[in-house]
């Protein structure tokens, strides 16, 4: 059944209108915390339906970059979201490649350790977490964040991956295997290819998940100058009142970087590329 | 002296107290100590506690950190704390130079664990023009406030406002009434928070909110108006709140005529609640001479009347006079400090707070009467009190 | 493998950390004094009225938002799938409420769902008419969990959408022009091709976000405080009060794994569910 180019054109126009109409509702909150940033004097926030600034300025813009060295905690964080995303994905698809492929002594129990740490909520480990990174020697740096972003992540993106892994076909590894193919051609080879959409989605999380992270941060560390983004956002915030319209600036300026990591990730989600991938 | 010595606070980064510290208060120290390096962290507020616990744990506490007047018993609890009246020489001489009041909440099982800072209370505030329609005045007494009610009812306005029924925003009641919290050693609160004047100073407060002169911002509705925007809107007459208030108001809404007036008094007098922040010095302090030392270069008369200028009120008797010079506005607060109480110094407190806060709550809403609430209170204070003496 | 001993030093340890400390009257501080009582302060937790409510709400919360954000989750998945002109700017504003920070987003909820005239009211009074008076949402519990509720929904959408999308793009193309040839309609290759084929990502999403419902925290603690007088109390804005106000970190840690039990518990029904219809 080949379907009349009419009822195409209706469907993509529906199609649309329901995508804009949802588009407007989501965006909305954004908007408004546009429009604050671009405020000057909002220790009360302004009506909700006031989106457009009557005096527009970007002076919030020029003043959190003034009151606090935000680009050092912007490099502080980047380096730690993005080392801490690249290890993430790595050890957390080895270890999805390992649950979905591989029998191993312990891996029940191990399945069942991951799956409490992913329910147990994170915190409630923070004194034993902090007591530890002190005896690794692991306080007080924004590289000893890295292992226990890490650890903390895994959990999460094993499963997430594992998940993922299980329905890839198990008749294209068995042809690999009389090839004489070994685990890491596998799991390279393979696995990772057809899997990119679901990798992707795991680096878009775990550099949000990183970038965001905000309770570890400011219990572990101490010296100014080992910040990241989120601790130097939030001291914006005071004990009595907050000029919004500065914590909104500087929040978006943490954003940005995130939809840009989305951007460029979400270019994998193409419906057909892995089927197209395998039969050449 | 010599060293490098941690200071924590919670004073946001766009803060003017930010400025004065790091410009003015640090740089006068290494005037007299060029040796001592000092570094202030600024924690955001909401999470200072949290943070203070972790390191604490981790036996990773900075040698002196600004805590709120109500967590110095409970961190001298831990044991994390250096009793200063045992240990520090200058002790005796800073203590004789502090309001009684604000010092008092550093004690704990006979020694004092800290030294005021800065301290604050709430007194009366409202538009005098709106009172000035109505022909009224602030209200002095509790009988005039009820007076007032039926006067602003009838223009749909809300004679008072709070935003919550805790030991901060209902203790000012309690004690106006002549009522009271715990004995003297803060041991039992049996016959104290349920007593008589207890009782009618909490239904004071729930007759007016039964009777709709009180909104329900009160029972902890977010979503309401809360008290400063409903005063600017015109829809509270007046609120109960501290000297911060002059400075939200003073940048976000400068044509408002806001005012202030002592608390209304009942058969106690006007009796208000301190509020604040202590100086204390840590166990695990590295190099405590240095800490001692910068703990009374902020007690000095110069680094509080440079805090004052910036809105923390000094703990320094000698001062209260040179305030209203500064900001008019201290005026009121100066006066209510004078009986102003503080809350007990108990490290159960955070959950007396709780079960107040929770039974008052159903008091209000009259799910209880008043003296039902109290006594539960009392009892379920009675045995918190019990774990820790 | 890397992956498994990082995970077991920065989880499993703190964890068999945290259950020790949960059997004790624990003293944060080194040197302190700490009292075993074993099993103590669960027994306390399952007759704690106030626990038991946050059990309740949280669950409610669960089960009211995670078919909501499922559903129009893999709606939208389905409206971005395939090749149209501004996909991309589509995708990147329905992701926008996932990484916006919950404080700018409490606030603004809070706003809409004022006590007064706002946007909610207008709804519910104005338009739909279900109610005479403004309703003030955060002074009762249920009322209060439509406004959480609805901020949950909002914010989790994006996030199923990006799972969903990855794993649409794993239904292989050929099977959609098979089942077109045969004469399926829009709607039968829907039901015939992709919904079976998305099976295992629901799943994973529907466990992710049951154990999300659970650990629902930053939203309840910054729009009510658990309040008014504990009715809106969650599992974990409880266990963070006793653990970091009260200093109980003894009993938060019991509240923390009593949670952790009670999601264990309806994962395992959920998987052996899953398991059932899969044989028969």
């Amino acid at each position: 059944m080949v379907e009349s180019p009419q009822i195409r054109r209706w469907v993509l126009a529906t199609r649309y209108i329901l995508l804009t109409v949802i588009a407007a509702i989501m965006v909305y909150p954004f908007a408004y915390m546009i429009s604050t940033s671009l405020k000057t004097r909002s220790l009360a926030l302004g009506s909700p339906l006031d989106i457009i600034p009557t005096e527009p300025t970007l002076q919030n813009y020029v003043d959190v970059f003034r009151l606090a060295d935000l680009g050092r905690y912007i490099a502080n964080s980047a380096f730690v979201s993005v080392t801490s995303t690249l290890l993430i994905v790595f050890l957390a698809s080895l270890m999805a490649f390992a649950f979905s492929r591989l029998r191993f002594p312990g891996r029940r129990l191990l399945f069942i350790s991951l799956v409490i740490g992913l329910a147990l909520p994170t915190m409630m480990l923070i004194i034993p977490q902090f007591i530890l990174a002190r005896d690794l020697g692991l306080l007080n740096s924004t590289a000893g964040l890295i292992p226990f972003y890490v650890g903390t992540a895994l959990a999460f993106h094993t499963f997430l991956l594992t998940g993922f892994f299980s329905t890839v076909p198990r008749e294209l590894e068995e042809a690999m295997i009389v090839d004489g193919a070994g685990l890491w051609r596998r799991y390279w080879n393979l696995i990772v290819p057809l899997s990119r959409p679901a990798i992707a989605t795991c680096i878009i999380f775990a550099f949000l998940g990183t970038w965001d992270e905000f309770a570890w941060a400011l219990t572990t560390l101490n010296d100014e100058s080992q910040r990241t983004l989120p601790v130097a956002i939030a001291l914006f915030r005071g004990q009595y009142s907050t000029d919004w319209g500065m914590v909104f600036a500087a929040s978006i300026i943490a954003v940005l970087p995130v939809i840009v990591v989305y951007i460029i990730f979400q270019r994998q989600f193409v419906a057909g590329l892995t089927t197209g991938g395998l039969k050449q | 002296m010599s060293g490098t010595i941690s200071f924590w606070h919670a004073y946001a980064t766009d803060s003017p107290e930010v400025k004065t510290i790091d410009e003015i208060v640090i740089p006068a120290f290494n005037e007299q100590y060029p040796d001592i390096e000092v570094q202030a962290l600024a924690v955001p507020y909401d999470e200072l506690r949290q943070k203070l616990v972790t390191a604490a744990a981790g036996d990773q506490l900075p040698d002196l950190v600004r805590a709120d007047i109500g967590w110095v018993a409970e961190l001298a609890n831990l044991g994390v704390l250096v009793p200063l009246s045992a240990e520090m020489q200058q002790f005796d001489e800073l203590a004789s130079t502090v309001y009684p009041g604000p010092l008092e909440t550093n004690r704990w099982a006979g020694e004092y664990y800290g030294l005021p800072l800065s301290t604050n209370t709430r007194v009366m505030l409202y538009s005098s023009s709106l009172l000035g329609e109505y022909g009224l005045t602030a209200p002095s007494t509790m009988d005039d406030m009820n007076a007032m009610a039926a006067t602003l009812a009838e223009d749909d306005i809300f004679v008072f406002a709070d935003n919550g029924a805790g030991g901060w925003n209902i203790l000012p009641w309690i004690w106006s009434a002549g009522g009271d919290i715990t004995d003297a050693d803060v041991s039992v609160a049996s016959g104290y928070i349920n007593s008589a004047a207890s009782v009618r100073g909490v239904e004071a407060l729930a007759s007016l909110y039964q009777a709709g002169n009180v909104p329900n911002v009160i029972l902890g509705d977010s979503g309401g108006l809360g008290p400063w925007e409903g005063l600017e809107q015109r829809v509270y007459a007046t609120i109960y709140d501290g000297p911060w208030t002059f400075a939200y108001f003073g940048n976000q809404y400068p044509d408002f005529d806001l005012t202030s007036a002592p608390l209304p008094s009942g058969a106690g007098g006007s009796i208000s609640v301190v509020g604040g922040e202590s100086i204390v010095m840590t166990q695990s302090s590295g190099n405590k001479p240095a800490a001692a030392a910068f703990l009374s270069h902020l007690l000095s008369e110069e680094v509080q009347l440079e805090m004052a200028r910036v809105g923390q009120i000094p703990v320094l008797e000698s001062l209260g006079a040179s305030l209203v010079d500064i900001n008019p506005y201290y005026e009121h607060f100066v006066e209510q400090l004078q009986t102003a109480r503080a809350r007990p110094a108990t490290p159960a407190w955070a959950q007396i707070d709780a079960l107040l806060q929770a039974e008052v709550w159903k008091a209000i809403r009259g799910e209880l009467t008043a003296q039902e609430a109290l006594d539960r209170v009392a009892e379920g204070a009675d045995a918190l009190l019990a774990e820790y003496r | 493998m890397p992956g498994f001993a990082l995970f077991v030093l920065i989880m499993v340890y703190p964890t068999v950390q945290a259950a020790l400390i949960s059997l004790q009257k624990w003293a944060p501080v080194p040197g302190g004094r700490s009292e075993w009582i074993g099993l103590d302060n669960y027994l306390k937790a399952f007759s704690d009225p106030v626990f038991l409510d946050a059990l309740v709400n949280a669950g409610a919360y669960t089960v009211v938002t995670v078919p909501l954000q499922m559903s129009i989750g893999l709606g939208l998945a389905l409206l971005l799938d395939g090749a149209m002109p501004g996909r991309t700017v589509y995708r990147v504003l329905l992701y926008l409420p996932v990484v916006t920070s919950w404080v700018v987003v409490s606030l603004l909820f809070q706003y809409m769902f004022q006590s007064g005239p706002g946007v909610a009211n207008l709804i519910v009074v104005d338009v739909l008419g279900l109610v005479d008076a403004p309703v003030p949402w955060f002074l009762e519990r249920w009322t209060a969990f439509i406004a959480i509720g609805a901020l949950g929904v909002w914010k989790g959408v994006g996030w199923a959408m990006i799972v969903y999308l990855a794993a649409l793009t794993a239904v292989p193309r050929d099977q959609h022009e098979a089942a077109a040839l045969d004469g399926a309609g829009r709607w039968g290759r829907f039901v015939h091709v992709a919904l079976p084929a998305l099976r295992p990502a629901s799943i994973v999403i529907s466990i992710l976000l049951i154990i999300g419902g659970f650990n629902v925290f930053i939203s309840v603690l910054l729009m009510t405080g658990g309040g008014p007088a504990n009715a809106t109390q969650v599992p974990l804005t409880y266990m963070y009060q006793q653990a970091f106000e009260f200093l109980n970190f003894g009993y938060g840690s019991a509240i923390a794994f009593s949670l952790t039990l009670v999601i264990l518990a309806i994962s395992a029904v959920q998987y052996l569910a899953t398991r059932e219809r899969k044989g028969g």
